[in-house]
Formats: structure tokens, sequence, C-alpha cells
């Protein structure tokens, strides 16, 4: 594994043995590969302590060079906890603080939404549209109706032969299975509004005064 | 703000007739309690608002119906699902914990979850139960108001979940200062996030993309 490569094997290094780990050397940083692992100081502890996610309103308020900067930042400390977890798993015990690669994982996503809200702002301003790439509505073999994003290509359709076997038309005879979908789209949401009749009916029977709100 | 709200429902989803117990439900004796694929007989609950809730961890309550009816303490634990509070101490059954095969288990006292019709907020000068009322002060400030006397009755101490207190924290050596986290280094500007990060770091990018297609 990892701890048996012995890359310092060139200098003299004094071999401590800590509790979580094994021996490992304590040299100089050789190779960076100290930063997949904590701060030797926390070795063995069961408990670290750590301070809480970056909010999205404190994000928001950074340049995109700081968001930058900090993405990579969170990168290398997710990447340090997941070893983490990786060797607490291997040597059958629990991680110290697992908390922290939630609170990594969260202020990750917040930075990939601020930075997917001011795009977006952007994109309504220049052009007007919201999503990055267009679409339109289509029907399918089945009769169905979804929203098909355009992909990009570098041929164009006429000559795309996996493209020109798609078909987005349906023929006559899927017209009666429309129809039976519908049906049974609309048995589903009376079905779905009985039941909340139902329901509301029974709380009025249990708690009556529910029922003398409503009335008044 | 359009695009975090509606990513921000990414909590855990329970199933449709789930129900709630003392437990939170990321828990594992919840688990152990609704395995998935668990039918149960629904509980009807009286549909109370969220901005019409009124007793909160760490308020003190006094206890109107049950065995210890009359006695007043604090709540240790709310569950809104199902309009229970659980009180300190009151309403108690007695069970044996941590048994073995060797060893009874110790006698505890466990309480049992009260409803929200047998509880009563607590008047903080009066000391007896009241009902109350949310409404706005003149700085615009909702409170809660005690109906018989109209005094506010203050909101409980908010603990966050793991029990820290901001204003104690002592940053270590990873955590950023109030003062740099707050900061505001946002110019906006008519780039993309991709084109300032190339202007800042120098990168010219010269080459021209192929004609592509996009259908």
């Amino acid at each position: 594994m990892l701890l048996m490569l012995n890359l310092f094997h060139k200098n003299l290094a004094k071999v401590e043995p800590f509790h979580q780990l094994k021996f490992l050397h304590t040299t100089l940083s050789r190779k960076g590969l100290e930063e997949f692992f904590d701060d030797p100081r926390n070795w063995g502890e069961k408990n670290v302590k750590s301070g809480d996610a970056w909010n999205i309103k404190q994000l928001r308020g950074k340049s995109s060079e700081d968001l930058h900067k900090l993405w990579y930042v969170l990168l290398k400390e997710k990447n340090m906890l997941l070893t983490l977890e990786q060797e607490s798993k291997r040597q059958l015990r629990p991680m110290p603080s697992p908390e922290r690669l939630e609170k990594v994982e969260k202020s990750m996503k917040n930075i990939d939404l601020v930075v997917r809200e001011r795009e977006i702002a952007l994109r309504l301003l220049q052009t007007g549209h919201e999503k990055p790439v267009p679409g339109e509505w289509r029907n399918d073999f089945l009769g169905r109706t979804y929203w098909y994003t355009y992909k990009e290509w570098p041929i164009p359709w006429y000559l795309n032969k996996k493209y020109k076997k798609r078909k987005f038309y349906y023929l006559p005879h899927v017209n009666h299975f429309i129809r039976l979908r519908l049906e049974k789209s609309l048995r589903r949401r009376v079905r779905r509004q009985n039941l909340e009749k139902t329901r509301q009916k029974v709380l009025e029977r249990k708690f009556p005064h529910l029922a003398v709100k409503s009335q008044s | 703000m359009r695009l975090s709200a509606l990513l921000c429902a990414g909590r855990l989803r329970l199933p449709p007739g789930y129900r709630h117990g003392t437990w939170r439900p990321d828990t594992a004796a919840a688990q152990h309690r609704n395995p998935p694929g668990l039918r149960r007989r629904k509980i009807f609950v009286e549909p109370i608002a969220e901005e019409d809730w009124k007793v909160f961890r760490g308020d003190t309550v006094q206890v109107l119906a049950g065995k210890d009816a009359g006695k007043q303490a604090m709540v240790t634990q709310v569950v809104r699902a199902r309009n229970w509070v659980v009180v300190e101490g009151l309403n108690t059954h007695y069970r044996y914990v941590n048994r073995t095969a060797k060893y009874a288990g110790t006698y505890i006292a466990s309480e049992a979850p009260l409803l929200l019709s047998q509880i009563s907020l607590v008047d903080p000068e009066d000391r007896k139960p009241t009902e109350v009322e949310w409404r706005y002060t003149e700085e615009g400030e909702r409170v809660r108001v005690s109906l018989r006397s109209g005094r506010i009755i203050p909101l409980p101490l908010w603990q966050r979940w793991d029990g820290i207190v901001p204003e104690q924290w002592i940053d270590g050596p990873k955590d950023t200062a109030v003062e740099d986290a707050l900061d505001k280094t946002y110019l906006p500007s008519l780039k993309t996030f991709e084109e300032e990060i190339m202007d800042a770091m120098g990168i010219v990018e010269t080459r021209r993309a192929k004609k592509s297609y996009w259908y």
C-alpha cells in the first residue's frame, strides 16, 4: 500500500509510530504527498475540531479569483479526508470527525451554485436565455412530448446516420395509446384529489375546530 | 437566487407513510423501526402551519393533562411531524437499558412525548399557563405575546445542533477568520467566471474552435 512505498529511502529519516497510521517518515515534503494527509499533530486523535461550512451568502461576496482558489483548497482537503476515510475503513476504525467531509462537500456545492447563478444572470442580460444549451419540445415515437436539449456534433444533421435513425414523430396508430395514457393520468389525479378530500374529512371529524374554521 | 432555491431541497426524502418517532430519521434506531417498504396505519395529526408554531426547545411549559398535570418543566425535544413535545422529567415511564445476557440493565425513567394540546406555554412573570399568539412589535419583530396579560414571552436561546457557540469559537489552523470570510471582494462585471480567471492568470486563448453543429 502507499505506506509500504519507501519514497524517502535516500534521506536518513526518523521513524515514529502513530496510533492511526503505521510507521511513516517525517521528512520534508517530497513529491507533495504529505498534502494527502492531515497535520501530523492530528494523527491518532478521536475528534478533530473544524469550523462551519462556507455559507452561500459569504461566497456571493467573493470575487471569481477567490472562489477559484477556494475551490482548489477545498478539493485538496476533500482528497485528504477521503484518504483518511479509506484508511479508517481498511484499519476497521471509526473515522475521526466525519462531519468535516460533509462540510467540505457542502462548501464546494455552494461555490458551484454561486458560479452558476452569476453565469445565468450574465446570460439573461446578454441573450435573454436562462439555459446554457438551447433546446425545444419534441415528440418521441411513443407520442410523449419532452424537452430535447441540443447536442454538439461535428457534422450537420443530414450527414449524421445515428441522428437520422432517431424518430421525433409518431405514427397515427399511437393516438389510441396517447388517449389511454391521458385517461390514466386523469384517473390518478382524481384519485389523489379524492384521497385528499377523505383525509380532510377525517381530520375535521377528529379535530372539529378545523371544520368550523373552514366554514367561517 | 432561483437556482439555489430549487436545489436546496436535497435533504432526506422520507416515504409517504413514514411514522415519526422520537428519534431523528437518519439514526440507526429510526431506520430499524422504519425499514423501507414498511406500511403502517396512518396517524392523523392536527395540521399546524410552520409560522404558527409556538413551542421551541428550551421553553418552559406546563403540563395540563396526564400523570404530571400541573407541573412545569423545560422542553427537551420537539417533533413537529407528530405535534409532539418531550418535557424533561415529566410524563415518565420506567424501563431497563443496556441489558446484556448477564446484566439485567439500568432502570431509568424515560419521558413520553406529550401532544401540543396537553401543553401550555407559561407567562414569564406570572408563571401561570396562558394562551399565546404571534404578534409584531413596533420595531417589526415577531414575538410571542401572552393573551391574558399582554407580556412578551422571549424565545429560548437557540443552540446549534453540535453545541458550538459561535462567539466563543477559537479558529483552528484551517479555519478562515470571520473578517476574511465576510470580506466582500466581488466586483460585478460583464465577464464570465472563466474569462475573469483567464485574465487573472494571464491565459490567452489563441486557438479557434472548429465549426460545430447544434441539433
